[in-house]
């Protein structure tokens, strides 16, 4: 089992053409301004480390940071990092552009036993699991399929406003990079939706070894 | 091909016994008393005779090459006897022996598997109580009553509880065609028995019941090809996702869930229960698809609002009648009835009301499908509301459904309905439940 980085996952992401966040990684305090100057202020800076999953647990997310509070910002999260799990791997602190509100949804990938990948849909954010309102189809999806599993959602009166069209496109290219690569789960959560279309703003890619 | 094992000119019992306590006496008792027409040999090199017919040693020793060997020999002498019907050109084999897989006996199943694909038979189970064919008079399994013929199919997990489903299902009058017990599986599934029973005339409507899937996306595949309704139930709806999953999308991807997406890919719909699985075949095996416009007739109020409230609940709804219609009821109810849908006879459960409400809210437009509910009052022959409705209904093609509610005093009105392919439900609710079924059918077919 191999878990990428945030980082490394939407790289893989934006291969298949999904929207997401403009963001770099800093390997120092000086790095993180240089970065945050070119991304635009305010930004998100957040943990870089294959040994951390639980980024927010580890203290190693602060949002909102601005001109002044980048180069402090950097220090406090690989303290906090380093606090958190001493051996832990630490690539850098991502910079990252805020993504303006929207609706939080959550899009992924599971390799089951009986059908191979399936994608799943849903309402997303730190709720995720207590809202549980996912649903689920097995790749490769149809547009129709995709279409479905939005209209499935208990909670879709959400996306009033959203472009939904958006959606489907980012489901269907999720079931593509599904049936490209050997994934053994993905999560994109939070994938911000508005009028305007999606942007994943956190994702974990774990492949099968 | 499967063709033949399900519809075979000639079959050997091996494994053949005069031993009523083995499953094969039971067999080839029951493919005898069930009036099959076809060639039988019994098969069993320590016997001349066996139910007073000649018995032989081996396959290799029958007069002709048969379409179908049944197997009931301890699971290690399989291979052999295996062996001995790909050499005699066996067309397919069902084996019912136990022993394989399902006890970790894996390499068995594998070599069993392997012969027959070398002979190319195609072989149901291991580990399978066989299969009933209704229109061939052919119970070539160990269930002891041949169910009623009718355009059910229905495929099952072979387990004890299998067997006890198939077993009450007969008793039901349900009108079978096809009963296969799939067994372990190894080499045909349930896919490639749907693809059988989509092209298989007799089969109107088929009916599963699903304790797993192994190769998914080829079910969804096939099934999604058929235009035959399929019902299936599937056990283990309470699986949850793995606890340690790494990620929210594992957590929460219970093998359950994913079973629910793909049976709305493949077109299958899901019953959640028993009861409304047996229940909806019947609808489903005699009654068209159906548009979500439900109307709602009723000599009771409290009936018909209950089956009302639950058409809300499932999402079908009740439409207001057209001006015209209102106009032809109000002509035949009393001034204290309403003509509206619901609509409540105000107790009124004669002949002459049941055919005029039902025929005027079956000419209503908006009306895809009627539901009639009759509510037992002493004074009237139940019989009469169902004559009713079955001359109202001709010459109309929405389906109807009637629910006739009391107690012994109505089973000759169920029986006539029955009779006349009117499918009946003891309560409302599970009038609703199977009408329900029929608009996702529907549903289904608007999707292709």
């Amino acid at each position: 089992m191999k878990i990428l980085t945030e980082h490394e996952s939407k790289k893989l992401l934006a291969e298949y053409g999904i929207p997401v966040t403009r963001e770099a990684v800093a390997r120092s305090r000086e790095d993180a301004l240089l970065l945050a100057c070119k991304i635009g202020f305010p930004v998100a800076m957040k943990i870089s480390s294959p040994d951390i999953a639980h980024k927010n647990a580890a203290g190693g997310v602060l949002l909102d940071v601005g001109r002044l509070e980048v180069g402090a910002a950097f220090e406090t999260i690989v303290g906090n990092a380093k606090k958190h799990a001493p051996d832990a791997r630490i690539d850098g602190v991502l910079v990252q552009e805020m993504v303006p509100r929207g609706a939080k949804i959550v899009i992924g990938i599971k390799c089951d036993s009986q059908f191979g990948h399936a994608v799943m849909f849903g309402i997303g954010g730190v709720f995720v699991e207590v809202l549980d309102d996912v649903s689920f189809r097995v790749v490769p999806l149809t547009k129709r399929d995709a279409i479905e599993m939005i209209e499935e959602i208990r909670g879709r009166s959400i996306l009033a406003g959203c472009d939904v069209g958006a959606i489907v496109d980012t489901i269907l290219q999720v079931s593509e990079m599904a049936a490209k690569e050997k994934i053994f789960e993905l999560d994109m959560n939070p994938l911000i939706a508005c009028g305007r279309g999606v942007v994943a703003v956190d994702a974990r890619v774990i492949f099968k070894d | 091909m499967i063709s033949k094992v399900f519809e075979p000119d000639s079959i050997a019992v091996i494994g053949a016994s005069s031993n009523r306590e083995k499953w094969g006496h039971r067999i080839l008792d029951n493919i005898i008393s069930g009036g099959y027409a076809g060639v039988v040999y019994p098969v069993n090199p320590n016997k001349d005779e066996v139910l007073g017919m000649r018995c032989y040693p081996s396959v290799l020793n029958l007069p002709h090459r048969v379409d179908l060997g049944i197997i009931a020999v301890p699971a290690g002498s399989v291979p052999a006897v295996l062996e001995e019907c790909g050499r005699k050109g066996t067309r397919g084999v069902v084996i019912v022996s136990a022993g394989f897989g399902e006890v970790g006996n894996t390499e068995l199943e594998d070599r069993v598997r392997d012969i027959a694909r070398d002979y190319e038979m195609r072989m149901i189970g291991p580990n399978t109580f066989g299969f009933i064919n209704t229109h061939l008079h052919l119970n070539a399994s160990i269930i002891p009553e041949m169910p009623e013929k009718g355009g059910i199919s229905f495929v099952t997990q072979s387990g004890t509880f299998g067997l006890a489903l198939v077993d009450w299902a007969a008793s039901q009058q349900m009108g079978l065609h096809l009963v296969v017990g799939v067994g372990n599986k190894a080499d045909v599934d349930d896919s490639d028995i749907l693809a059988y029973m989509s092209a298989d005339r007799h089969t109107k409507m088929i009916m599963m019941y699903i304790e797993g899937i192994e190769r998914g996306r080829r079910f969804i595949d096939v099934a999604s090809r058929i235009r035959k309704p399929i019902i299936a139930l599937k056990t283990g709806r309470s699986q949850a996702g793995s606890k340690a999953a790494l990620s929210h999308t594992g957590s929460l991807a219970g093998a359950d869930r994913i079973y629910d997406g793909a049976f709305k890919q493949a077109g299958v719909i899901r019953a959640g229960t028993l009861e409304e699985l047996f229940d909806s075949a019947l609808a489903l095996s005699i009654s068209p698809p159906a548009g979500d416009g439900i109307g709602i007739i009723s000599n009771g109020g409290g009936a018909s609002i209950l089956a009302a409230d639950l058409c809300e609940d499932l999402g079908l709804h009740l439409p207001d009648l057209s001006e015209r219609t209102v106009r032809m009821l109000t002509g035949v109810l009393s001034a204290i009835a309403t003509p509206a849908n619901p609509l409540d006879t105000a107790g009124n459960g004669s002949y002459e009301m049941f055919k005029a409400v039902t025929d005027i809210m079956l000419s209503d437009r908006s009306i895809n499908a009627l539901l009639v509910i009759y509510v037992h009052a002493e004074m009237v022959d139940p019989c009469l509301p169902a004559e009713a409705v079955i001359d109202a209904r001709e010459g109309y093609d929405k389906p109807v459904i009637t629910s006739w509610i009391g107690g012994t005093s109505i089973e000759a009105a169920v029986k006539l309905l029955e009779k006349n392919r009117i499918p009946n439900y003891p309560l409302p609710e599970r009038a609703v439940v199977a009408l329900n079924n029929l608009v996702r059918h529907k549903r289904i077919l608007q999707k292709r």
